[in-house]
């Protein structure tokens, strides 16, 4: 019997990555990538070999809690080796419930693994990224993996299979979606972010940020407390432990202080280069190139030269 | 109403040392309550104070937990389980198993919060796993808890939209730090919490499971590798404006 590698994320980009990470392990373990969707197939969703398509005749498998007890039944009947699902917070709920249905080990946030003899290495940050720790499980088992940590893999033609799972009864009912805010970004993609911290004042000012990371050619990244505390962007700005990880040809952190938490996200980065009107920012520590100075100074005449630049 | 609570003493990460190979000094390495959990606390209590009844801390670990215990305490629960077990010893699904069965043992709850995940090592997986081995409804990163007859509304906030979602009681939640500001507790109430009772419980006492569940090892740790040139640039805003620029461009990571 081929072991097999399955993957999966509600997210179309993610997905692309967690098949890449599915091909290098099935490659490692001899076995098939499988890339699973729910429903349907997902015309923006790669796979390295086959897809998976789960359905159940009596609801759609639309939230973590069915896609969990999907997977889990598909599962059962095809004895997958690992199962790979995307960090986001939809599939870290997703991996953890599959996890505890099969009683299987689950490796968490995992930015790098590596498979062999029936038992998976998966290396993530703990201790708020100060150290790196090695985790090991036997297959079959579960993980979850960093957002951004590989590249996604691109356009190949799958064979496409279904599967009926049965009947799903939900516990949990959802009443209504609303869109935090229109537009998202790649930052996964990006060669450029500037990202802005708590050394921004008010919301209005993170126009002037965003503004400079379009002159730079670049997106707009934040710390968590943008995000998450103040809900001035959207989460998928947030970078660090606990939003993406980013390796862009350069990042520029404004009024961000540097604490291990965000540095666990940025430091893949080639350049790092931070202002920052405390010299004593840990940042500093953390960057290539670091200016002491006010954000709103410093912002306004690097924006002057790069206009300068252009014309 | 019927709370409980569940926390994690958790390695303070910013006292955290490592020896000159770079290996975490794990032993006797300072404690708190991990930072999210707080959030999980008030939360807990308070859905006490609008519908009545008690909040019930949980927590498994080491005598050193103690003190997150106590910190919960005075914050407002009312009493606590500590299910004594090393950290370390059980990975998530062991530890939800051991908060399942002493949750279990004290009666039927109304509501179980957690938070998104521990300061330590955020892996998240707690919260899901406990509401699968309660067969509880479960509802992640709740920004929002309205609680009606039978009934709790809650907000769960995802990367890119807030989905509103309804589940009957009991239920099993986690929170995002948002939810609310915990509160800092008094000196008295500092004092009152020593008085509050606080459960020990053995493995013995969890059933079959009991802390089962150690799938996942760690085989090694070593300190995050961090080479970085740090140059620091000086002069006025636009003279270190210019500088970053010339030395971005140097380095090629902007165009010339
Ligand atoms: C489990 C856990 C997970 C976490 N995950 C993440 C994560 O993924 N990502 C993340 O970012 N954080 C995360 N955090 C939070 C993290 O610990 C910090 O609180 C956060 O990164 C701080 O954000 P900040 O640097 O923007 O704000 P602060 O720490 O408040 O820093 C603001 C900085 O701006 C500077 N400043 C002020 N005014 C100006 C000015 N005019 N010009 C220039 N500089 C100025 C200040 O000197 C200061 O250094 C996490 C925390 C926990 C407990």
């Amino acid at each position: 019997m081929t072991a097999s590698v399955w993957a999966y994320s509600e997210s179309d980009s993610a997905a692309n990555e967690l098949a890449y990470v599915a091909n290098e392990i099935a490659n490692a373990v001899g076995g098939q990538a499988v890339t699973l969707e729910m429903d349907r197939t997902r015309a923006g969703v790669s796979s390295a070999g086959e897809k998976l398509v789960l359905k159940s005749m009596s609801a759609p498998v639309d939230s973590p809690e069915l896609a969990a007890e999907a997977m889990s039944r598909a599962a059962k009947a095809s004895n997958p080796s690992v199962i790979l699902v995307a960090a986001t917070r939809q599939g870290r709920e997703v991996a953890a419930r599959l996890a505890a249905k099969l009683g299987a080990g689950c490796i968490s946030e995992a930015f790098k693994l590596s498979a062999s003899d029936r038992t998976l290495v998966g290396e993530r940050s703990v201790y708020s990224g100060k150290l790196v720790a090695r985790m090991s499980t036997p297959m079959p088992c579960v993980a979850t993996v960093k957002v951004g940590s590989y590249p996604q893999l691109k356009g190949s033609e799958a064979k496409v299979e279904e599967m009926d799972v049965g009947e799903l009864v939900p516990k949990v009912k959802r009443l209504h979606t609303t869109r935090k805010q229109v537009g998202t970004v790649d930052l996964k993609s990006a060669k450029v972010i500037v990202s802005a911290g708590r050394g921004v004042k008010k919301k209005e000012d993170l126009g002037m940020v965003e503004e400079l990371a379009k002159l730079l050619g670049g997106a707009l990244g934040c710390s968590r407390p943008l995000s998450s505390d103040l809900g001035w962007l959207p989460e998928e700005h947030h970078i660090g432990l606990t939003g993406v990880s980013v390796r862009p040809d350069l990042y520029l952190a404004v009024g961000i202080s540097g604490q291990l938490q965000h540095i666990a996200g940025i430091k893949d980065s080639r350049i790092i280069a931070a202002v920052n009107t405390d010299k004593d920012a840990p940042i500093f520590q953390a960057s290539d190139y670091g200016v002491v100075a006010d954000l709103y100074q410093l912002i306004p005449a690097l924006q002057k030269l790069l206009r300068a630049r252009r014309s | 109403m019927k709370v409980a609570v569940c926390v994690k003493n958790a390695i303070d990460e910013t006292e955290l040392r490592t020896d000159a190979s770079g290996r975490p000094l794990l032993d006797g390495a300072a404690t708190k309550m991990s930072t999210f959990d707080k959030n999980a606390v008030e939360e807990g209590i308070r859905i006490k104070s609008s519908h009545g009844g008690e909040v019930v801390v949980f927590t498994v670990g080491g005598v050193d937990a103690k003190k997150t215990i106590k910190e919960a305490l005075a914050m407002g629960a009312d009493r606590a389980v500590h299910v004594l077990a090393e950290l370390g010893t059980l990975d998530s699904l062991g530890t939800s198993r051991a908060l399942a069965g002493a949750i279990r043992n004290e009666g039927t709850f109304d509501v179980i919060l957690c938070s998104e995940g521990s300061s330590d090592t955020y892996t998240g997986q707690v919260p899901p796993m406990l509401g699968e081995v309660l067969s509880l409804p479960y509802v992640g990163y709740a920004r929002k808890i309205e609680i009606g007859a039978g009934l709790a509304k809650i907000e769960r906030s995802l990367e890119d939209s807030v989905e509103t979602v309804e589940c009957g009681l009991p239920f099993v939640a986690s929170v995002v730090s948002e939810i609310n500001e915990p509160r800092y507790p008094t000196l008295i109430q500092i004092m009152q919490a020593s008085k509050k009772p606080i459960a020990e419980v053995g493995a013995h006492m969890l059933g079959p499971a009991g802390l089962s569940g150690g799938n996942v090892a760690v085989v090694s740790m070593t300190a995050q590798a961090m080479e970085r040139k740090r140059v620091m640039i000086e002069g006025t805003a636009e003279e270190a404006a210019e500088k970053l620029l010339q030395a971005l461009i140097a380095e090629g990571v902007l165009p010339r």
